[in-house]
């Protein structure tokens, strides 16, 4: 059994729910033990920065102390705080002055962090952990004929550049592919999605979504793969908005990679959060179930 | 002796922490605004807001909606041939603008942001509805009931908390985060 | 018996007399320093010129002088001047020592009592090694009259032509199958639109045909021994499976061949050419050669049919690769450059949309010789564009790729917005972050653009993209951009994208340089030995670079540099012999324990080791006195002429005033 210390992140006990709730399933299945770590706090997303930028690596910091006692890797489902917890990881190994700063405050909660910590995201721990080969072997339901979007989204990528093409992935669809579906090749799929802007800037926002399912229907995706609940909030519960908006009429469901991973490892829909969104999964069910 | 630190400069200390090269660097060549996908919603682009901060002008600068219309997604911050993270500037350009309280009216983000550091500090988890009442009131009456709509989606299918979450070691991540500045008094 | 030694201190005008006191130094000097040697000391407004230097000849004729100190500025820039002047008064010129008091003093303190204290300690320090300092000669070398020069290109072909002319034997090794390099690729040349080809070949056939030139194509460089004046290259001549001396170039093999292979040198991959080929029909030599890594009768062990219709029998299957050695005097590398992989930049989408195409690709669609006839048309062959874009500084300009400006690229997508418009009427858009066009002719080019109507948009082109949004640009190529003259976002729909990628240096320029003793910076170009007055010599002597090998330039500078690298050697030939600085390491062969330490660690490979006396010894031409293997022996049995173990220890001492008796030099107040 691998273990990691696990990192959920506040939305995944709310609008991510249905990630939460899939991830678990999958990992027991792919004998991933992810034990959450103890009385974690939000990681602040990206509405930190604009206010204090030592404040929001500290609130990371305290996550990633914890962490460390527990020797094991960092792994979080959620992009945004995937993406603050590696670089405030990677800043604390580099920056001493800023380590200080950080553990001064972290010593007020009998805390200390080194930055030692193995950051990773939960899509990566499947893939380079458990390996393709062993998905595959454990994959009794393959979502043949299901032609799926791979959305990579932004903070899952960069601000990194130290890692293989970020203009140009490949390894969401090659974990797609070895669940038996077909990914679709679309270049908007790490093109943002508008964040937090939803609130910020309702109009920015949609338009952004819109452009992302467009760009996804018109490649004949049956659903769209997300690897981020904020990306998954966008782009499924607001699609009704896009629709008002804008005049479309787009339905096309959107499912986090780990509930597409639970159907192919045979998990029933219901059991990975999937009859619980706003736009429905069935036209995606129809064909992923039609299989045998 | 220089009075007044001038505008620029402010905004490259503001940076100290950032890993990219300074802005001083940037060679206004356009491939930021060319590759962000908010650019439609923004007075200027991201190229024109380097420009205005090294001319130092402040007042247009903060007065200008772009650093708010910014998503973070860091895009531009991969490509820029100077290695400039534009992203972390705009960043920087926000808590400027929250530190001086100057920006342009009717924006959201502002008040979003500060409501969420306040109820993180207060309870060391997001909890959506009451970073409603940030917005709502910016809202047309339309999207109101837009939002309302999907809100009751939402909260029928379970996804939506009814009531805030603490952490179990509230107090003394309350006093960490006093260690960095000063808020969440007890009150 | 002492030295008699005179001091001169130069004022140079206020630049060291502003700071230090300079008649304060001379007189300390010539008390103080007194029982060291120092006879006279003197300080004067400008040493450097011919009434300074002439008070030093007087000097050493009056006062029969046998070493002299100057303290002025820095050795770089005068020590040869001092050296000459001494030389002509009859005084070894190695016997002359210049110490700087301005860049390593005055320069740099503000302080004017410690700077002229300093000043003192200084001199005291020259002072104290040149009594330990002998009279050297300089090393004299004959000089090969035969030179080699490395790649055919425009630079290689240039330098070849200047050498030959000019009546000595040139060998030009060229990796190719011919000479020509990739100005034989290109259509037409900026800013007259010259036909390349056109002014090419008549050089390449000069060099032909040339009788002082031994032209070897195909053929690679293994080894150099030696050093300048009397290299040894060892070079190897690959198979071309052809007997030369039998073939006519008649074309009748490569026209019967039925093997086609994709032409991934010279037509850039948009053609084919066959098994048995030449590179180009104007190639120089005109003998074709066989791929045997395509080639059916090396794969499998049929065909033959070049043999069968051969009408001289020159085909040979089972030609040897030969290996020769040749005997030269001088080496001039012009390997030129490979052009930046624009696959690296995925969202220009090169590789992945069809439809964009890279700079020397788009050369071989516009030349007549092409594979499209000289028809600028797009990937399927026949559509003509309506609507093209051309992309500047693509990996050039770029911290993430090449941060260097390629120099050529702005004239070259000029050239092709011109093309275009010439060839096609259609409409031109030029994406650019900055026009460079500073040679001659290259501005009026450029206004010339601007006059047939040419879309000049300022800024660097975000994505290339075929996402349609709106109906017009569906079935299109998107430049996705940041008009930064008007500020605001553009999405320009176009037909046909043109990415100018920026030059590199050729992927084993490391390799190479490490094979001739040169160096190559951190963006793998060779290093000149001073970018700015002498760009075509290297720290190696004997081997000079020119061309693009050097740096991104355009044709007339290549021209130029193989002129230059030319005429620096035929002035050594005529010379017949040089004269090499005698501040060499040497080895006591009595101290050496044969370690071999010191063998690997010199960068000048100027160190042999003799296996029947178990020591190392230093080869004194080779050899540029940087002192690294000074320093490694541990036995310290390697001292340098002009640089010895007790001179500068006992210049150390002299800066430290210990070789004065009296206690610390008073600080004027």
């Amino acid at each position: 059994m691998k273990q990691y210390a696990y990192y959920p992140g506040c939305s995944l006990e709310s609008l991510g729910k249905g990630y939460h709730v899939s991830t678990m399933k999958v990992a027991e299945a792919l004998g991933v033990e992810l034990k959450e770590i103890e009385d974690w706090n939000c990681c602040g997303a990206t509405a930190y920065f604009p206010v204090d930028e030592l404040l929001a690596y500290t609130l990371t910091a305290r996550n990633l102390a914890k962490a460390e006692k527990t020797g094991l890797d960092f792994v979080a489902p959620c992009s945004a705080c995937y993406k603050n917890a590696y670089f405030t990881n990677s800043y604390l190994q580099k920056d001493a002055d800023l380590a200080e700063h950080i553990n001064y405050a972290l010593e007020a909660d009998n805390l200390h962090v080194n930055g030692t910590s193995k950051v990773r995201h939960l899509i990566e721990v499947f893939i380079n952990d458990v390996g393709l080969e062993e998905i595959k072997n454990k994959v009794s339901n393959p979502l043949k004929g299901l032609r799926v979007a791979p959305y990579y989204g932004c903070q899952i990528l960069r601000p990194r550049k130290d890692h293989e093409d970020v203009e140009n992935p490949q390894y969401f669809e090659n974990l797609l592919s070895t669940l038996g579906a077909e990914p679709v090749d679309y270049s908007t799929k790490t093109r943002c999605c508008g964040g937090s802007l939803i609130i910020t800037n309702r109009r920015a926002a949609l338009d952004m979504v819109r452009i992302l399912l467009q760009d996804a229907i018109n490649h004949n995706a049956d659903v769209i793969a997300t690897t981020c609940p904020m990306c998954d909030v966008n782009l499924e519960v607001y699609q009704a908005q896009v629709n008002r908006e804008f005049g479309t009429q787009y339905s096309i469901p959107v499912m986090y990679f780990t509930q597409l991973m639970g159907m192919a490892l045979g998990f029933a829909p219901g059991h990975l959060g999937i009859g619980k969104q706003q736009v429905s999964g069935a036209s995606m069910l129809a064909i992923a179930q039609n299989t045998k | 002796m220089v009075d007044e630190l001038s505008f620029s400069y402010e905004v490259g200390n503001l940076m100290y922490a950032s890993h990219g090269e300074p802005i001083t660097n940037c060679l206004q060549c356009g491939t930021c605004s060319g590759t962000c996908p908010a650019v439609e919603f923004m007075d200027h682009t991201p190229r024109q807001i380097i420009g205005m901060i090294r001319a130092d002008l402040k007042d247009e600068v903060m007065a200008s909606n772009t650093y708010w219309t910014c998503a973070s997604c860091y895009y531009c911050t991969v490509r820029c041939p100077a290695e400039i993270d534009i992203a972390d500037m705009m960043y920087a350009l926000k808590r400027y603008s929250m530190w001086k309280g100057q920006f342009q009216e009717g924006l959201i983000g502002p008040d979003f942001s500060e409501a969420f550091v306040k109820m993180i500090v207060n309870s060391g988890r997001s909890f959506e509805p009451l970073l409603a009442a940030t917005y709502l009131p910016k809202f047309s009456a339309r999207d109101i009931i837009q939002e309302g709509l999907t809100a009751t989606g939402l909260v029928l299918s379970g996804k939506m908390p009814l009531l805030p979450k603490k952490i179990k070691g509230l107090k003394k991540f309350q006093q960490m985060v006093r260690r960095i500045i000063p808020i969440g008094e007890p009150s | 018996m002492t030295e008699r030694i005179g001091v001169y201190i130069c004022h140079c005008g206020t630049n060291i007399a502003g700071v230090v006191n300079v008649a304060d130094v001379s007189k300390w000097a010539g008390e103080k320093l007194a029982d060291q040697g120092v006879v006279i000391s003197r300080d004067y407004k400008f040493m450097c010129s011919s009434l300074g230097q002439e008070l030093i000849q007087k000097d050493i004729k009056e006062q029969k002088l046998t070493r002299v100190v100057v303290a002025a500025c820095s050795p770089h820039l005068h020590e040869k001047t001092f050296r000459n002047a001494c030389k002509g008064a009859g005084l070894n010129p190695y016997l002359c020592e210049l110490v700087s008091i301005r860049e390593q003093d005055s320069w740099v303190h503000t302080d004017k009592a410690a700077a002229t204290a300093k000043a003192k300690a200084i001199v005291s320090g020259g002072v104290a090694r040149v009594i330990h300092q002998e009279a050297l000669e300089p090393l004299l070398v004959p000089i090969h009259p035969d030179t080699l020069v490395v790649g055919g290109g425009i630079a290689g072909i240039q330098a070849a032509l200047e050498i030959a002319d000019a009546g000595f034997r040139v060998y030009l090794v060229e990796r190719e199958p011919s000479i020509g390099g990739h100005m034989a690729q290109f259509d037409k040349t900026f800013p007259t639109l010259d036909c390349s080809a056109c002014i090419l070949t008549p050089k390449m056939v000069d060099v032909g045909n040339h009788p002082n030139i031994t032209l070897l194509t195909w053929s690679e460089v293994q080894k150099v021994d030696g050093y300048v004046g009397n290299f040894a290259v060892t070079i190897k001549k690959k198979p071309r499976y052809i007997k030369t001396e039998d073939c006519t170039g008649c074309g009748i093999c490569w026209e019967k061949c039925p093997k086609k292979v994709l032409d991934n040198v010279f037509e850039a991959g948009m053609g084919n050419r066959k098994a048995v080929y030449v590179p180009f029909p104007q190639a120089v030599p005109k003998y074709p050669v066989i791929d045997d890594v395509n080639c059916t009768y090396y794969l499998k062990g049929t065909c033959k049919a070049c043999e069968k219709f051969c009408p001289t029998n020159a085909i040979d299957f089972n030609q040897k690769a030969e290996e020769i050695t040749v005997q030269v005097g001088n080496i001039i590398l012009a390997t030129g450059y490979d052009l930046f992989d624009a696959r690296r930049i995925p969202q220009y989408g090169y590789g992945r949309l069809a439809n964009v195409f890279t700079n020397l690709e788009f050369e071989r669609i516009c030349n007549a010789a092409g594979p499209t006839g000289g028809n600028i048309v797009l990937r399927d062959g026949k559509t003509a564009p309506k609507t093209v874009g051309i992309v500047h500084c693509v990996g050039s300009r770029d911290k993430n790729y090449n941060a260097y400006c390629s120099a050529i690229c702005c004239m070259q997508s000029l050239k092709f917005a011109h093309l275009v418009r010439e060839r096609t009427g259609a409409e031109v858009y030029n994406f650019y972050i900055d026009i460079r066009t500073p040679s001659k002719g290259y501005e009026e080019f450029y206004q010339r653009l601007l006059e047939e109507g040419t879309r000049f948009v300022r800024g660097k082109v975000a994505e290339v993209t075929n996402v349609a949004r709106i109906p017009e640009e569906e079935g299109k190529l998107i430049i996705q951009v940041e008009d930064t003259l008007i500020g605001k976002q553009r999405r320009i729909p176009v037909d046909m994208v043109i990415l100018s990628s920026g030059m590199q240096a050729r992927h084993d320029s490391k390799d190479v340089a490490k094979l001739f003793g040169i160096s190559c910076s951190a963006d793998a170009w060779y290093i000149e030995r001073h970018p700015k007055l002498d760009p075509v010599a290297t720290m190696t002597d004997g081997v000079y670079i020119a061309g693009c090998a050097q740096g991104p330039k355009d044709i007339p500078a290549s021209v130029v540099q193989g002129a230059a690298a030319a005429a620096r050697i035929l002035g050594k030939i005529q010379q017949k012999e040089i004269a090499l600085e005698p501040v060499r390491a040497t080895i006591n062969q009595d101290q050496c324990s044969g370690c071999r330490i010191c063998n690997n660690l010199c960068p000048f490979n100027a160190i042999l080791f003799h296996e029947d006396k178990m020591v190392s010894e230093v080869n004194p031409a080779l050899c540029q006195g940087c002192g690294t293997c000074v320093a490694a022996c541990p036995a310290g049995a390697i001292s340098g002429t002009g640089f010895s173990n007790e001179q500068i220890l006992s210049q150390i001492d002299g800066l430290l005033l210990l070789n004065i008796s009296k206690t610390a030099v008073p600080v004027e107040q």
